[in-house]
């Protein structure tokens, strides 16, 4: 009798914390969203993030906060982004600004610097495509090691000499530390995290591989 | 036994607090900004395996409630029953998640191949945790319909 009593406790135990733990969650968002949305776009730091991809004269900008070996940010890449590009960023109402936080492993910091190498020679957002591209596997399972990534540059025609000597000076480590900080400033907790900026400096934040209909319905709102 | 109402309410309120959840973890259900549910062709193995997990922990769970009220037997079962709804509930939240973040930050490189492990082995640690509920169900369902011949 008493083990049944024990066992029974312990499932509605179970089932409270659940619960507790679910309402905890949900209330924390709840009052995320009662918060006032309006921030200034100064206080969003860009300057060590991506180049923009589209017109820089674009009213809305799309700061994505991500991790080359996060899932997550694969899925993104690979189900919403083009449908994105394709409506907002070529018609020049929005433009996308990447930044780094690399948190899930060594090579996600390494994969950061190389894109910033690879944008010394022009090519930042083709390097960013083929690390998206050849995601696969486990963080550090070795898909973004240095070899990987040597041959990422070779297979874009980049310059190999000068990539080479970019990664071995690690020219870009405080950027991406810096691209880092910027985003768990601005509250970052997983990756993808967007942040869409207004013209008028209104931001709104949310996280997740998010489908193509939420991005719509933000910037269509902020338009 | 599923005739008695608390315990089809006890079924339901276990498929909710384990769907809801475990779908906003593995991003399959999004609540911020808007109320949505995004199934990509990739990942929709994944999520109807959560699905059937869900309702097995949702079966299984007061079967054995009724089995050790009523039929005044041995918890060795429940056990089982909440090990394969654990390991179906901490497969697949998402590394890069807040979760992951949460606990990479904290407890560093260990921590992220631990939630990597649950990431990226999520079918297979699914599969195990469905296959152990099913094996709950089928030796539940005799026990208890042993149980009642007799009586």
């Amino acid at each position: 009798m008493n083990r049944n009593i024990i066992v029974a406790a312990a499932f509605f135990g179970i089932v409270i914390i659940v619960i507790a733990g679910f309402s905890s969650y949900y209330f924390s968002l709840l009052e995320a969203q009662n918060m006032p949305m309006i921030k200034p776009t100064s206080m969003i730091n860009l300057e060590n993030g991506s180049p923009a991809l589209g017109s820089e004269s674009a009213p809305i900008t799309i700061v994505e906060f991500g991790d080359y070996q996060c899932e997550s940010c694969y899925y993104w890449f690979h189900n919403t982004r083009s449908t994105l590009i394709d409506n907002y960023i070529e018609t020049g109402k929005a433009k996308l600004v990447f930044v780094d936080l690399p948190f899930l492993g060594r090579d996600s910091i390494t994969a950061a610097q190389a894109s910033y190498c690879a944008e010394d020679q022009g090519k930042y957002w083709e390097y960013h495509t083929i690390l998206y591209t050849f995601q696969d596997g486990a963080p550090d399972s070795g898909w973004a090691n240095q070899d990987r990534l040597n041959s990422f540059a070779f297979t874009l025609e980049m310059n190999m000499d000068e990539f080479n000597d970019c990664m071995d000076s690690s020219k870009y480590k405080i950027r991406v530390k810096a691209n880092y900080s910027e985003a768990v400033k601005q509250g970052a907790q997983a990756t993808p995290t967007f942040i869409i900026i207004s013209s008028d400096g209104t931001t709104k934040k949310f996280a997740g591989a998010q489908p193509y209909s939420v991005f719509a319905a933000t910037i269509e709102s902020m338009l | 036994m599923f005739s008695s109402y608390p315990y089809v309410l006890v079924a339901g309120i276990i498929f909710v607090c384990m769907f809801i959840p475990l779908s906003i973890l593995s991003e399959f259900l999004f609540i911020e900004p808007l109320f949505v549910i995004h199934v990509i062709e990739d990942r929709a193995f994944s999520f109807t395996l959560l699905v059937a997990i869900s309702f097995m922990s949702a079966v299984v769970i007061p079967m054995n409630i009724y089995r050790i009220r009523t039929l005044q037997k041995s918890t060795t079962k429940i056990g089982g029953s909440l090990l394969g709804s654990i390991i179906g509930a901490s497969a697949g939240i998402c590394s890069c998640g807040p979760i992951g973040f949460s606990i990479i930050s904290t407890f560093g490189t260990v921590a992220g191949t631990a939630t990597a492990f649950l990431t990226y082995y999520e079918i297979p640690l699914r599969l195990v945790s469905l296959g152990l509920l099913c094996l709950v169900y089928y030796t539940t369902a005799k026990s208890i319909s042993i149980k009642c011949k007799i009586q």
